[in-house]
């Protein structure tokens, strides 16, 4: 069998490609909403665990937040999809992307936290200081001194963090979620041709993750050009 | 102003602070000098409270410092500028905004009138063309100068200068301690800790000498420098002139 052959089996009879468009868009939503609870829940641990370090308040938050810092991390992420969806969600009728999002943002959200405590962490200390002795209280000088100086260190490790979630998401296919992984696959079981469908879907990902590189890339340079330090 | 009691610091096993007592009266130009590790600039740290002491306490004003809530402690450190070694400039605002941040968050100027007061005190450090810049592109005397003039947008009532010059080339020294110098003759209250004697000879009211976490020996420029008593200080003076 020809390649033009072979593509018109896999990609336009029975409209196959329909398979990897709408996978990909299933990709794409629950990337985005993953990255986004990823983005909500890392700040949080990441502000509760160096008000910790700093100050040495919030003792039992900062527990909580140690000990779903080693349980995600210390998981794979698809054992972790599983028990969310077969476990966790069990006996709640619901939508299996919810689920995806909802898991992967957990995922997310230890290593976003890790990053952001690390751009905390590595503003010096005397700007705490500086902040402090002005009479600005902790939650000011966080918001107007520390953050905006640690935002600007991390941004491209967070962007990367990003890309590396759209990714991960491709394990979905295990709770039976249609995204571009799985499309791929279906296609793959209808034709039984495995080359074709496979090689697309990776060329997908990777035309995506090079593109969002480049942009990160292009982030870095512009954050590295106003650097006012 | 401020009255010290039995000002004591531990960090594990070690003992920075070993029992000081001492008062600081308004007007007063109070200039800390001795080795490293005496324990100078940690005693100055306690004086806001930048270091929380192990044990002792510290009087501002007739309110006892140490215990109070942050809340509280926010409040009294609006009354104490403090000077840094390394400046401490926020490094992602202009001079203008590293000046007026405080004043404008904690609500006592509108963002005119801070303005305005920046202006004034840029005039005042002879930076008044800075204003846009950012610390990055100042020298250090010229930051160090600008974190004076952050300080005093505050109105504070005491000043506190860590080891305000070494941190700076020696050709930037002069610029900074000649505005110390100034702040000092418009009867600002002052505690410095420094190893600049000529500044201590010059400005100081009286002379503290530190060393192992106590007030070895104090007294007024002129008697510390041409008879210390101390075998400490004979010593450290004769290593230092």
């Amino acid at each position: 069998m020809g390649f033009l052959e072979s593509f018109r089996q896999n990609f336009i009879e029975e409209n196959r490609w329909q398979y990897l468009t709408d996978g990909l868009k299933t990709t794409l939503i629950i990337t985005f909403f993953a990255v986004i609870i990823g983005m909500l829940l890392g700040f949080l641990v990441a502000i509760i665990r160096s008000t910790h370090l700093r100050t040495g308040k919030l003792l039992i938050p900062d527990l909580i937040c140690r000990l779903y810092l080693t349980v995600i991390r210390g998981t794979p992420v698809v054992v972790q999809l599983l028990i969310i969806y077969f476990v966790i969600f069990a006996s709640v009728p619901i939508s299996k992307t919810f689920v995806a999002v909802i898991a992967f943002g957990i995922n997310s959200g230890a290593y976003v936290a890790e990053i952001v405590r690390g751009g905390i962490m590595a503003v010096d200390i005397g700007q705490l200081e500086a902040g402090r002795s002005l009479g600005l209280n902790y939650r000011q000088t966080m918001i107007s001194v520390i953050m905006p100086q640690a935002l600007k260190t991390v941004l491209p490790a967070l962007a990367n963090e990003a890309i590396v979630l759209l990714k991960e998401t491709s394990v979905a296919g295990y709770i039976a979620i249609a995204d571009l992984t799985k499309g791929g696959d279906i296609i793959r079981s209808q034709t039984f041709s495995a080359f074709m469908p496979l090689i697309a879907v990776a060329v997908i990902y990777l035309v995506m993750v090079v593109l969002l590189t480049k942009l990160v890339n292009l982030l870095e340079r512009r954050l590295a050009s106003n650097d006012h330090r | 102003m401020i009255t010290v009691k039995d000002l004591t610091m531990r960090f594990g096993d070690v003992t920075v602070l070993n029992g000081i007592s001492e008062q600081i009266e308004k007007g007063e130009k109070v200039v800390i000098i001795g080795p490293s590790g005496s324990g100078k600039s940690t005693f100055l740290r306690c004086l806001n409270l930048t270091e929380k002491p192990t044990a002792g306490s510290i009087v501002f004003d007739g309110q006892e410092l140490t215990g109070l809530h942050d809340r509280e402690l926010n409040l009294i450190r609006r009354r104490m500028g403090m000077v840094f070694q390394h400046f401490n400039l926020f490094p992602h605002l202009t001079i203008r905004r590293n000046i007026t941040l405080a004043p404008v968050k904690l609500g006592i100027l509108t963002k005119e009138q801070a303005d305005d007061r920046a202006s004034e005190l840029l005039k005042r450090v002879g930076l008044a063309d800075k204003a846009d810049a950012y610390p990055a592109q100042l020298s250090g005397g010229q930051k160090q100068r600008i974190a004076i003039a952050r300080s005093l947008a505050m109105n504070p009532e005491v000043m506190l200068f860590d080891e305000p010059t070494s941190a700076l080339d020696p050709e930037m020294v002069g610029e900074v301690l000649e505005l110390m110098k100034q702040l000092a003759e418009d009867g600002m209250t002052m505690v410095v800790v420094t190893h600049e004697m000529g500044f201590a000879r010059e400005v100081a009211s009286r002379i503290l000498f530190m060393a192992d976490g106590k007030i070895m020996e104090q007294n007024s420029p002129a008697e510390f420098f041409s008879n210390p008593k101390s075998p400490r200080l004979k010593d450290f003076l004769s290593k230092v002139l």
